[in-house]
């Protein structure tokens, strides 16, 4: 029981954190129509910076600086590279930010190597919050779920009670239409891209030390982003919550489901077939854990192609 | 057009001689190109001409090699068809493949596409080191070619004939796709599926057929790739794999039928050529990717078509030394960007820090067969005087090359 409520709890944690990272990526989609290839690599630079500035500035200050240089990074990229191809398409934009990850990414191997940095949690958050049944739960986890619902809260007033949430708003619906009124929509689209690019990079900086932080985190976590937003429905932010936790909750629940298919069989008197059979009759589902997600896009697809919460179109 | 059939004859004759101008080394080289570049034309099949762009084409790469790992090592290592038909075996698995994975995957266009052609990927990426039976674990598997038709494939020469002939066939019938109906309506995918929609043509399967042959190509590349190793590991479902044909493509150029194909060897070459003497070779391929993306759409072939219509308006005596500039420029500009990266990537590197530790300074940095200071000021204004004349010949070179009519 202990255990079940602790994987609930790391799903929902995990849940938050990739809507974190999803969140701009959905959010930049719905804006501009790009799909950025990238985002996931301002979740890593904000990972790396954080660990890179940690001496200097100490934890706090750092990941706070890690967070507004990956949103500068962004504010770049949009501005210097994005515009530039934008009248090429779509396509041509997807393609470009994908360049762009995987300099990032070769950059990163370069100057600090195709390993696992140490970056870790500083000594004063890596304490035990509350143990239940003799396990201790880590308060830095329970950190990174309430950094990321603080940012939700923050992100959804600001969308929809300011003046400047009004204006986004109706860039992302008619920004013809919000030029004509006189605002800067260039200018609010590169600062939405620089928020998401933001909001990844402080997730980088929390979880970078949690987790671990190498040149293979932005494609770890940008393969996932990228079913969150397919399963949620793209351009949904609603969506993408409901999808980040689903997934969350479901990786972190096979992980502790030590049965596999054969034993499901075995309940209809066929085990012995199953296990004649082996593959993936055989495999335990703690061993699918990374492959549930992808089995789970396939499924949506199938019964809604559109994603959970997207609009038919 | 008949300058282009006499260039392609002469492409040929060279490719079927080369195996008596190079060493056993170079035609291995030789040999990994040529696959990269069937697989790359397969891609620029889906990407190029049917406008789908697809981020995990590792999938029908490494499914067409697995099925011709079994192939071979089928019926008691005998194999199910004799070593030179083997690559049908890996054709068929990547079409068969192709079909289920493309039935999934262009359930949606444009963007979802890509990510769903990523998640399949993915899928198997991350379900292949599970499944040991199939696809053999952390060391693989291993077969043998087998002797038939009198050869026995025991040396590189063979093997690159029969890699060559494999790849031309493959070229010719892609080639000859493009002609066919089924062909053009690939180019109405791209170009407007909904007019192809309201002709009455079925677009969900046009697509799916695309795909299928775009996976039946890609599965061939990946059992002449087995053929050549006579090895197949999962890391062929490697997210770099799938990378690395989407940058050779498009580096190429797209929109041309041989495009991709000449990236792509251009780029397995230089990979092959540079691998040993530098650690930052797919960072400079990566470069080169974004700056062809984001000034030259058309690829390095659209740069060659380019060239040839300013000598034609500008004439040749004006425009090939203002074309021998701009090559120029780009080689100071590419000489000192590397230089910079290379400097930068030995100082960061785990070897230096340790010895800069123990000499509590900056000991000097060994690159090109020579010492260099990192404290002085001339290691550092190498690098960037180079590139600042690289940039500054490419502006005049660029401005002179302008015509009237680009300002219309």
């Amino acid at each position: 029981m202990d255990t079940l409520l602790f994987s609930l709890l790391n799903g929902v944690i995990y849940g938050l954190l990739l809507f974190m990272v999803s969140a701009g990526l959905t959010l930049v989609f719905g804006m501009m129509g790009v799909l950025n290839f990238a985002h996931a690599s301002f979740y890593m630079l904000g990972a790396y910076f954080a660990y890179t500035l940690q001496g200097v500035l100490g934890f706090g200050a750092a990941v706070v600086v890690a967070m507004l240089l990956a949103g500068g990074v962004g504010a770049v990229v949009e501005r210097f590279f994005l515009r530039r191809v934008h009248h090429h398409g779509h396509a041509h934009e997807l393609l470009l930010t994908f360049g762009l990850s995987f300099i990032v990414a070769e950059s990163i191997k370069l100057l600090f190597g195709n390993f696992p940095v140490n970056y870790q949690v500083p000594a004063a958050l890596d304490g035990s919050a509350f143990s239940l049944g003799g396990q201790q739960y880590p308060l830095y986890r329970l950190l990174m779920g309430g950094v990321a619902l603080a940012m939700f809260a923050l992100l959804y007033l600001l969308l929809t009670r300011t003046r400047v949430g009004i204006i986004v708003r109706s860039a992302i619906y008619r920004p013809r239409m919000v030029e004509a009124l006189g605002h800067n929509v260039q200018f609010v689209f590169m600062g939405v891209f620089g928020v998401g690019a933001a909001l990844a990079g402080l997730a980088g900086a929390i979880a970078g030390a949690f987790y671990t932080t190498s040149p293979n985190m932005a494609l770890e976590i940008g393969v996932m982003v990228f079913v969150v937003v397919v399963v949620g429905g793209l351009g949904s932010l609603a969506g993408a919550m409901l999808a980040s936790l689903l997934i969350g909750l479901l990786t972190s629940l096979a992980v502790g489901i030590d049965h596999s298919l054969a034993d499901l069989l075995g309940l209809l008197g066929a085990r012995a077939w199953a296990e004649g059979v082996g593959g993936l009759l055989t495999l335990k589902l703690s061993s699918l854990a990374s492959t549930l997600p992808f089995a789970l896009m396939l499924l949506v697809l199938l019964l809604r192609p559109q994603g959970l919460l997207g609009d038919k179109s | 057009m008949r300058t282009s059939i006499s260039l392609l004859s002469g492409g040929v004759a060279l490719l079927a001689v080369l195996p008596f101008l190079l060493s056993a080394g170079l035609l291995n080289a030789a040999v990994q190109m040529l696959i990269a570049a069937l697989f790359a034309s397969a891609y620029g099949l889906l990407a190029g001409r049917a406008g789908m762009l697809s981020f995990g084409h590792a999938a029908y790469f490494g499914v067409g090699a697995f099925a011709t790992v079994h192939g071979m090592n089928a019926l008691g290592g005998t194999g199910l068809l004799p070593t030179p038909l083997m690559p049908l075996v890996g054709a068929g698995a990547g079409l068969a493949f192709g079909v289920v994975a493309g039935w999934f995957a262009t359930q949606r266009s444009g963007t979802a596409f890509a990510m769903i052609t990523l998640a399949i990927a993915e899928l198997l990426h991350s379900l292949a080191p599970q499944l040991k039976g199939l696809f053999g674990g952390e060391s693989g598997i291993s077969t043998m070619r087998m002797p038939a038709w009198g050869l026995n494939f025991g040396s590189t020469t063979q093997v690159y004939y029969l890699t060559l002939v494999w790849v031309l066939i493959s070229l010719l019938l892609l080639h000859f796709h493009t002609r066919t109906p089924a062909g053009r309506l690939t180019l109405g995918l791209r170009e407007n599926s909904h007019r192809l929609r309201f002709l009455g043509y079925d677009v969900h399967r046009l697509s799916v057929s695309a795909f299928a042959i775009s996976g039946l190509f890609s599965g061939l590349a990946g059992a002449l790739q087995v053929l050549a190793n006579e090895a197949a590991n999962y890391v062929v479902f490697d997210p770099a794999v799938s990378a690395s044909v989407v940058l050779n493509s498009y580096i190429g150029g797209v929109g041309v039928f041989l495009g991709p194909a000449l990236g792509a060897a251009l780029m397995s070459f230089f990979g092959y050529a540079v691998s040993d003497t530098t650690q930052a070779w797919l960072l400079y391929q990566g470069v080169l990717f974004v700056l062809v993306m984001m000034f030259m759409p058309q690829g390095l072939v659209g740069l060659g078509g380019l060239a040839v219509s300013r000598v034609r308006r500008l004439g040749a005596a004006r425009a090939l030394p203002l074309l021998l500039a701009w090559l120029l420029a780009a080689l100071l500009l590419a000489a000192g960007a590397v230089f910079l990266v290379e400097l930068l990537q030995r100082l960061c590197s785990q070897d230096y820090r340790t010895l800069a530790a123990q000499a509590q300074g900056w000991p000097p940095v060994n690159l090109l067969d020579a010492t260099w200071d990192v404290t002085s000021v001339a290691t550092w204004a190498w690098p960037l005087g180079l590139m600042a004349l690289g940039g500054g010949l490419l502006a005049f070179a660029h401005k002179r090359l302008r015509t009237p009519e680009d300002a219309a």
